[in-house]
């Protein structure tokens, strides 16, 4: 019993396009989880977690950017990049986690710290899921 | 005259020209197809965030978003110039090249970002415009991180220093042998209204106006990727039709030679014949 269409499209390709149970997708201001009937929305994502539940075990993505819509049971999410934890490179997003922590610990001021931050997140992402599964 | 070998030498450089500007021509077909599929796959992405934009403006037609703000007087203009890094592509880059230069007479003081080496080159050494940027070698190996690196360079230039208006002009992809030269105002962002009834009875999170500012920051960044994306289809196109019509003009120039070796050749033949003949002739 699938009930939401959910697309998630990238510039270069439409990465997802099929029918769900339910979804769960970080938005800017918290996680929401999105059932059959949801009020007409629209947020900006934060780097979080995006999951899919269809079958027993639910599908697990890295969001990290982009706008999702939820109108009339279709859930579409545009963003730029969205990883399987068999897609995420381990020691690239441990490297990335260690530089943007030293980024933020030290006090020169021309660091910008917002995107170091951010950088952080998203690594952080990154090595969670792939530590969950 | 020419003589006999001359001729020949020269049949031969014509020949290897030739299968120079088929393979040319063959490998730009091929990057065209490439270019060509690219775009299509851009274009459902281009056309949501497209979507979102214009519900957005009818909901909330009196925004004061400054991405959306018209200025009233316009001093300071930027304008993003794109032309390909390579050359041999007929009047591709001329066209635009042209284009600027009238754009310059009407805007002398307007500063320029120049996307792709040929036209870097060119304004450089042959107007007196200021570049205050410049993007080359791009196109070879093209992402949406170099797009989104242009796009926050425009953005800075609008939003921070003060620009008016940034223009952009390029190339687009009409036909693998037809490009239409385009000039048009990028920043502010200007929201064509559509007559297509939606509801727009959408909760916006956190704000309306927090949305705006986002996705009319997005959007900058995929039209951008967009005009890449044209700009380097077409540049395929026109390189394929100059390296198809070149490969032409030099089976042309092969057939003509070929005729002109064979004049003299025979004409050095009847010459001997004649030689011989009259020796022959002086003989008796």
């Amino acid at each position: 019993m699938s009930k939401i269409h959910l697309e998630v499209i990238q510039p270069h390709q439409t990465k997802i396009k099929d029918d769900f149970e339910h979804v769960i997708i970080p938005g800017i201001e918290g996680d929401f989880g999105v059932s059959e009937n949801h009020t007409p929305f629209i947020t900006i994502i934060r780097p979080g977690i995006l999951t899919l539940f269809k079958d027993e075990t639910p599908e697990k993505f890295a969001i990290h950017d982009g706008f999702v819509t939820v109108d009339n049971n279709k859930v579409t999410i545009v963003c730029e990049t969205i990883e399987k934890s068999d897609e995420i490179d381990i020691t690239r997003a441990e490297e990335a986690k260690k530089r943007a922590e030293d980024r933020l610990k030290s006090k020169n001021e021309e660091i910008d710290f917002r995107r170091a931050e951010l950088a952080l997140k998203r690594a952080l992402v990154r090595l969670s899921l792939t530590q969950n599964g | 005259m020419q003589s006999i070998r001359d001729i020949k030498t020269r049949i031969e450089s014509v020949k290897s020209t030739k299968q120079i500007t088929n393979a040319m021509k063959m490998v730009a077909a091929s990057k065209l197809r490439n270019a060509q599929s690219r775009i299509l796959q851009a274009r459902p992405y281009a056309d949501h965030v497209n979507k979102m934009l214009v519900d957005l403006r009818k909901r909330n037609s009196t925004s004061q978003n400054p991405l959306l703000l018209e200025k009233e007087n316009i001093d300071k203009k930027a304008i993003v110039i794109f032309t390909s890094d390579r050359g041999l592509c007929g009047s591709f880059n001329y066209n635009i090249i042209r284009r600027a230069k009238e754009y310059f007479a009407e805007n002398p003081s307007a500063d320029v970002i120049c996307v792709g080496k040929k036209g870097y080159d060119y304004f450089r050494k042959h107007t007196s415009q200021n570049i205050i940027k410049q993007y080359l070698g791009i196109f070879n190996e093209m992402n949406f991180n170099v797009s989104r690196e242009i796009a926050n360079y425009l953005l800075n230039l609008f939003l921070v220093e003060n620009y008016d208006t940034v223009e952009v002009l390029y190339n687009e992809f009409k036909s693998a042998i037809q490009q239409n030269i385009v000039i048009k105002p990028l920043l502010p962002i200007i929201i064509e209204n559509s007559e297509e009834e939606r509801s727009l009875d959408f909760i916006y999170e956190p704000s309306d106006d927090v949305v705006i500012e986002e996705l009319g920051k997005k959007y900058i960044n995929v039209e951008i990727w967009r005009i890449m994306l044209e700009s380097s289809a077409a540049e395929q196109g026109a390189r394929m039709t100059a390296m198809d019509s070149a490969t032409e003009n030099a089976a042309e120039m092969i057939e003509m030679l070929t005729l002109n070796y064979n004049r003299a050749r025979q004409a050095a033949i009847t010459k001997e014949i004649i030689e011989i003949a009259s020796g022959a002739e002086a003989l008796k």
